[in-house]
């Protein structure tokens, strides 16, 4: 079987800069370049994907996934190693690239023909379908600018697919769009692949990675740490998530990990009754004891949870921020609890506690995971439960 | 079945020029896709459309031609309207292409950060956007010539290289600043600046041989001047020997589309880092 897709040693650097490069500060910083800091978004990756496979990356945001997509759509080169690509790639990177506001949907379809590499008699005799499967008919003449972004959303991928693509590059856009769309883009997909389309799929949303990649690819922080079938890479993803030191990826990429000041001694979760458990009913009040203890002299202590959901996305996240135990003296031992009610749907899901410096910027030590399953009401679906209550006003008689 | 031929082969961040342009070739229907929509987006709005595309050369020669000869007094050449015309076609394609085509890479952050194909696409759908307005320029100064009783002869077919040379010089501008543009985002405000100063010492609305001292010397160096002479020479004549400014054009040209070629090269690959 021929390769579709090729990596060999393929990793990308980017320059992180303060600021955009500005002519002048550049200038005089020639001397101290250093103080540009470099960043290996993505390294060591060795890849082979086979024509017609359906492939699929995860990792958590930052790990480098879109990158390795951004390479295998040639928009940009590698730092080192290769990346090769056989036959004709359509990324969806974002739907609707390059859409121009003030063109019509039409004007727009050849642009983006255009792009993908159609010629205009081509995208002329698809014009109809595309415009048929986007279900746009009556907006064909309507400057985009004018469209719902669901509109926007299905002419893109009309467009995408109708080029007939060898390799589909697939990167997070099936989140959007209504649900009918989203169904119908799955059975797109599914029909292409049925016709020997190459679909790489970079996704969050493990489910649908599931049910439509066959082999997947884990990447943690740039580095390749997992490669096999979707079930087992999905497993060591949820592995990786509740390992991670770093929880709370939205704050605390700019934090830093400070060892030998508090240690967590234990982290559990009390049911209703305050007995330990590992089962909760929904809406059921229960709380997380934490024991600590501090190893040196601190003079603010934050104490945080983060809760996961059963697919990795993190739900919930609270912190003591605003009012931090002060003043913990070494050896001074800090128990304390975080109480709330399970609020959410039938899942097993992950709670992850840290313990913080009082400016949030420094992580002193986190907590084994806490596992449980919650029976949730079965009316529920979706990351949260709020409670809805549906009441029926009385009628009134006019 | 696939081609034995990856479509898509990265290593290392620079392009061979062979390959570029092989890539450009490939991306001829794009190219001249985007520079419709170039051309239809900027008069989409517009009640007059496509007429604005002329109007405005036209009418920026109009006031010129009438406050330099009418207030500044300046007579020199026979046919002054004329004159001053046949400097605008040029200068206003010059000037309207480099001002769109040195930002046209970032300007199109949606496209290049989303899909690959070569990025000097960008920078010349502007020239060939522009295209239409120059060519109109162009024709109409042909048919005022006789109305102002101007005789073409068989010099007007100058007209065919000057206009290379332009397109030349303003390719080899434009994919220079678009790559420079990229890294330094100044490039857009010295070449809107530059442009200010650029029309002064430009010989568009007084010949040549008015100018004088620094001026003369800034005129010299200037690679539009050799070609406003072949447009002058190609309709209202009396310019003199231009073989010394042609030359310069043509210096010019070179070296700008030889640091373009090696810029896109080097850069274009990971231009999107930026965007």
């Amino acid at each position: 079987m021929t390769n579709a897709i090729e990596l060999a040693g393929a990793g990308k650097r980017f320059t992180k800069y303060e600021d955009t490069p500005m002519i002048l500060t550049s200038a005089l910083r020639v001397r101290n370049r250093t103080r540009r800091e470099q960043l290996w978004a993505v390294r060591g990756v060795d890849l082979e994907v086979a024509e017609g496979e359906s492939f699929g990356i995860i990792g958590r945001n930052g790990s480098g996934k879109s990158t390795l997509m951004t390479m295998m759509a040639g928009i940009t080169a590698p730092t080192e190693g290769s990346v090769r690509v056989w036959g004709r790639v359509a990324p969806l990177i974002s739907v609707g690239v390059g859409f121009h506001r003030e063109l019509t949907g039409r004007e727009n379809i050849y642009v983006n023909g255009a792009i993908l590499g159609l010629s205009r008699r081509e995208i002329t005799d698809r014009l109809e379908s595309v415009i048929d499967f986007a279900g746009i008919e009556g907006f064909i003449d309507t400057p985009v600018k004018f469209y719902s972004s669901g509109m926007y959303v299905r002419l893109g991928f009309s467009v995408a697919v109708h080029a007939q693509p060898q390799v589909l590059l697939v990167d997070e856009v099936l989140a959007v769009g209504d649900l009918a769309f989203q169904v119908k883009c799955f059975e797109k997909m599914n029909e292409l692949r049925r016709e020997g389309t190459t679909i790489v799929m970079v996704s969050h949303h493990l489910g649908a990675v599931r049910r439509m990649c066959g082999r997947v690819l884990v990447v943690d922080r740039g580095i390749p740490r997992f490669l096999g079938e979707a079930p087992e890479a999905i497993a060591a993803f949820h592995e990786i998530l509740s390992s991670s030191t770093e929880v709370l990826e939205d704050h605390g990429s700019g934090t830093r990990f400070e060892p030998g000041v508090v240690a967590v001694r234990s982290a559990e979760l009390l049911g209703a009754d305050g007995e330990p458990t590992g089962h909760v009913e929904a809406g059921e009040p229960v709380s997380v004891r934490l024991r600590a203890e501090a190893l040196t002299d601190i003079e603010e202590v934050v104490v945080g949870i983060t809760l996961f959901a059963p697919d990795g996305t993190p739900v919930y996240a609270d912190s003591n921020a605003l009012e931090p135990f002060q003043d913990l003296g070494a050896g001074t031992e800090l128990t304390c609890t975080l109480s709330f009610r399970a609020q959410l749907p039938t899942g097993s899901y992950t709670a992850v506690l840290r313990v913080d410096r009082g400016d949030l910027r420094t992580n002193l030590a986190q907590s084994p995971t806490i596992s449980f399953f919650v029976t949730g009401r079965h009316t529920v679906a979706g990351h949260a439960d709020l409670e809805a209550r549906i009441a029926r006003e009385e009628p009134v008689r006019r | 079945m696939l081609a034995t031929a990856p479509t898509i082969d990265l290593q290392g961040e620079s392009t061979s020029p062979g390959r570029l342009a092989r890539q450009l070739w490939e991306a001829r229907e794009l190219f001249l896709i985007l520079s419709r929509k170039e051309f239809h987006v900027r008069y989409r709005r517009a009640s007059f459309g496509i007429l604005w595309a002329l109007a405005l050369p036209l009418l920026q020669a109009a006031v010129l031609a009438l406050v330099f000869s009418k207030v500044a007094h300046i007579r020199a050449a026979p046919h002054y309207a004329v004159f001053v015309l046949a400097g605008m076609a040029p200068w206003s394609y010059f000037s309207m292409t480099i001002s769109a085509g040195s930002t046209a890479v970032v300007d199109s952050t949606d496209l290049s950060s989303k899909v690959y194909f070569p990025r000097a696409v960008l920078p010349l759908a502007q020239l060939a956007a522009n295209l239409y307005g120059y060519l109109v320029t162009v024709a109409i100064v042909l048919l005022l010539c006789p109305l102002f009783h101007v005789g073409l002869g068989p010099a007007a077919l100058l007209l065919l290289p000057a206009s290379i040379l332009l397109l030349a010089l303003t390719a080899g501008f434009c994919l220079t600043a678009s790559a420079l543009h990229v890294y330094f985002r100044d490039v857009r405000y010295i070449v809107s600046a530059a442009l200010m100063v650029w029309f002064y010492v430009t010989p568009v609305v007084y010949p040549a041989g008015d100018a004088s001292g620094k001026l003369r010397l800034l005129l010299e160096l200037n690679p539009m001047t050799g070609i406003l002479d072949l447009f002058r020479t190609a309709t209202v004549g009396g310019v003199g020997p231009m073989a010394v400014p042609v030359l310069i054009s043509l210096a010019w040209t070179l070296g700008l589309l030889t640091t373009a070629t090696l810029l896109h090269c080097r850069y274009q690959r990971v231009f999107a880092d930026l965007l």
